[in-house]
């Protein structure tokens, strides 16, 4: 049913700018016709193949030259797969076969596709080649691929997805993007970012939106709106800064020296998060005891005032360390990582801790380690024994797997403090893939279960007399580090970019109005009602 | 015209993905050599097709086999060290 003057279609936004423009829907191409064997002879089947390959190539080459910079890149890079020998040798034996060009190339990049697919780093490639060998076979058919937008006027765009030979065809006009799939990490989102323009991606219902209609794009409301009142649009808040401090520290998270150094220029309080894989993804061989201290004595000694956190290795099978050995499983985010690899490399995260202390004694910085994917108070506890055993450090653990957030009460004089990585407890809560574009809407931080379960986890700690952080991604949203500070949260870490914003959002407000606001968001059953409601409680205060 | 072999190690953490694939792809043609790149012990493939390469599925971390068709032990080994650069990560 097409939506109504008023109707508001929520999706998920990407970046602050709003547009409201005339919807031009993209439908997708004239169906391909079925693949049929040849009629006519090979050699002219080949010669069509390779002409249509050309002219795919060349118009690759117009893309990239019209986009630029980045973009540019991919488009290099998909015309390389276009052009490869072995795909024209394996569909030109399609073609001896007996097959059609169009036919020949189809199957040949299936059987490539066949080839590359189940690996998560090739998955987009995949999808971009499956493109390819569809505008191939239009090519072939006589269809025409291309999207006629005008170049002027104010267009707002509304499709299943783009691929970046569609969104390099964006003209000048195109003031807004809405698709009905796709999460905000999808190519169109991304484009989107770069080149500001409003949109807002996974949002199902605008497939009821017809040429024509004039729509508001409102990504910071995560909606879009059947109105042409730019006036609707909701406003990213500015806080006003009211304490000298905020609420809770803001620690930052680093991965690396020039990480520590650019957090030092920041008004970050210490380090929240410091990620150790980076040392060691790319040694071929174990780092010695010597090297991993000196790494770690200078990464502490130019961190920011305050204390560190240190997390042991994180790595699992589809992050491996070389050394480490890791055979490959069938679902790597629930296999064998982080603390688990204590069961075959006890002595590597031996090693690890011995180094942080030596590396704390040296900086004379106040170091505290934790352990990842802890899952039960049993393993909180062999960890904090071997911690304890090894160094003078405050001792912790992330809290990351729903089995850990159930019983953080439990953790009472195990632990000093627990830090959850919001995104991996999202991931396991709601059995959500990260690495899955289409489930986007589930691992949105505002989801009312996330939060619940934030907020028992803060008052299982406190109960449990230990202290309590947050360094997943939801910590670096301003208005989301509110919430948390009045669930009783007690320090945020957040990516080096953001600590001025959340810096600024936690000093903007007492810790009642926290409360009261945090409390209001609880009594939300949407994602998106719970982002809307906080946004208005901070925006009345 | 004999086969000269040299070992790489793929030290980029997302494994042999599609750049690198495609510099070696891009190296090879301007050679004008046969060169085949594979696991130690098991089939190679013939290193013009990056499609041929990232199929291999070589992960980070992982050794591999360069084999070069010519007598020219200088040349070779510097192919070989320039395949070795574009594996290196970022």
């Amino acid at each position: 049913m097409a939506p109504v003057p008023g109707a508001i279609l929520n999706g998920l936004g990407v970046g602050l700018v709003s547009a409201v423009g005339d919807v031009l829907v993209i439908k997708q191409s004239q169906p391909l016709p079925e693949w049929k064997k040849s009629t006519k002879t090979k050699e002219e089947e080949l010669a069509d193949l390779k002409s249509a390959i050309e002219f795919v190539s060349s118009h690759l080459d117009e893309l990239g030259i019209k986009a630029g910079g980045t973009s540019a890149e991919i488009f290099d890079a998909l015309k390389m797969l276009l052009e490869d020998d072995e795909l024209f040798e394996v569909a030109s034996a399609h073609i001896e076969d007996g097959w059609s060009a169009a036919a020949a190339i189809g199957k040949a990049v299936d059987e490539f596709s066949e080839l590359l697919g189940g690996d998560p780093t090739f998955d987009e490639r995949v999808a971009d080649f499956q493109d390819l060998s569809k505008r191939v076979q239009a090519r072939l058919a006589g269809i025409e691929t291309a999207l006629s937008i005008p170049e002027k006027g104010r267009i707002v765009l509304v499709g299943e997805d783009f691929s970046p030979a569609d969104t390099a065809q964006f003209t000048d006009a195109v003031v807004g993007v809405i698709t009905l799939k796709g999460g905000p990490t999808s190519h169109t989102a991304i484009i989107c970012r770069s080149k500001s323009i409003a949109a807002v991606v996974s949002c199902p219902d605008a497939a009821g939106l017809e040429t024509g209609e004039r729509v508001l794009v409102d990504p910071v409301g995560d909606r879009v709106l059947v109105s042409d009142d730019e006036s609707l649009a909701t406003k990213a808040i500015a806080f006003v800064v009211i304490n000298a401090e905020p609420l809770i520290p803001v620690r930052a998270n680093i991965g690396s020296l020039e990480d520590a150094k650019a957090a030092h220029e920041t008004r970050a309080n210490g380090v929240g998060l410091f990620r150790t894989e980076l040392l060691y993804l790319s040694a071929k061989t174990e780092p010695s005891l010597e090297q991993q201290v000196a790494s770690y004595t200078e990464i502490l000694k130019a961190s920011p005032e305050g204390p560190i956190v240190v997390r042991t290795i994180d790595a699992g099978s589809d992050k491996p360390v070389p050394f480490l050995n890791m055979p490959e499983e069938e679902n790597p985010s629930l296999g064998v990582r982080g603390y688990r690899l204590i069961a075959e490399h006890r002595s590597f995260i031996e090693g690890q801790l011995k180094a942080l202390e030596q590396a704390r004694l040296a900086s004379g910085r106040e170091v505290w380690v934790m352990a990842p994917m802890i899952a039960t108070a049993e393993e909180a506890k062999a960890f904090a024994d071997l911690a304890r055993s090894i160094g003078s450090y405050k001792v912790g653990i992330m809290v990351e797997t729903p089995s850990i957030a159930l019983i953080v009460e439990q953790l009472k004089g195990v632990l000093d403090f627990i830090s959850v990585g919001t995104n991996d407890l999202s991931q396991y809560l709601f059995a959500a893939d990260r690495m899955n574009p289409s489930l986007g809407a589930l691992l949105n931080h505002w989801q009312p279960a996330l939060i619940k379960s934030l907020a028992s986890i803060a008052s299982g700690a406190k109960a449990a007399g230990i202290s309590s952080g947050v360094c997943g991604e939801s910590a670096s949203d301003p208005a989301f580090a509110v919430v948390l500070a009045g669930l009783g949260i007690e320090s945020v870490s957040v990516s080096r970019s953001q600590v001025t914003a959340v810096h600024n959002a936690l000093s903007s407000l007492s810790l009642a109005d926290a409360k009261q606001i945090a409390k209001a968001v609880l009594n939300e059953t949407t994602a998106e009602a719970a982002k809307a409601t906080a946004l208005r409680e901070i925006a009345n205060r | 015209m004999s086969s000269i072999q040299g070992q790489v190690q793929v030290l980029d953490p997302i494994g042999l993905h599609a750049r690198p694939a495609s510099q070696i792809v891009k190296l090879v043609k301007e050679s004008g050599l046969e060169i085949t790149i594979g696991r130690p012990g098991q089939e190679f493939a013939k290193a013009n097709s990056a499609l041929r390469l990232m199929a291999l599925k070589i992960s980070s971390g992982e050794a591999l086999t360069v084999e070069v068709e010519t007598d020219d032990q200088a040349l070779a080994e510097g192919i070989i060290a320039q395949i070795q650069e574009f594996l290196k990560a970022d």
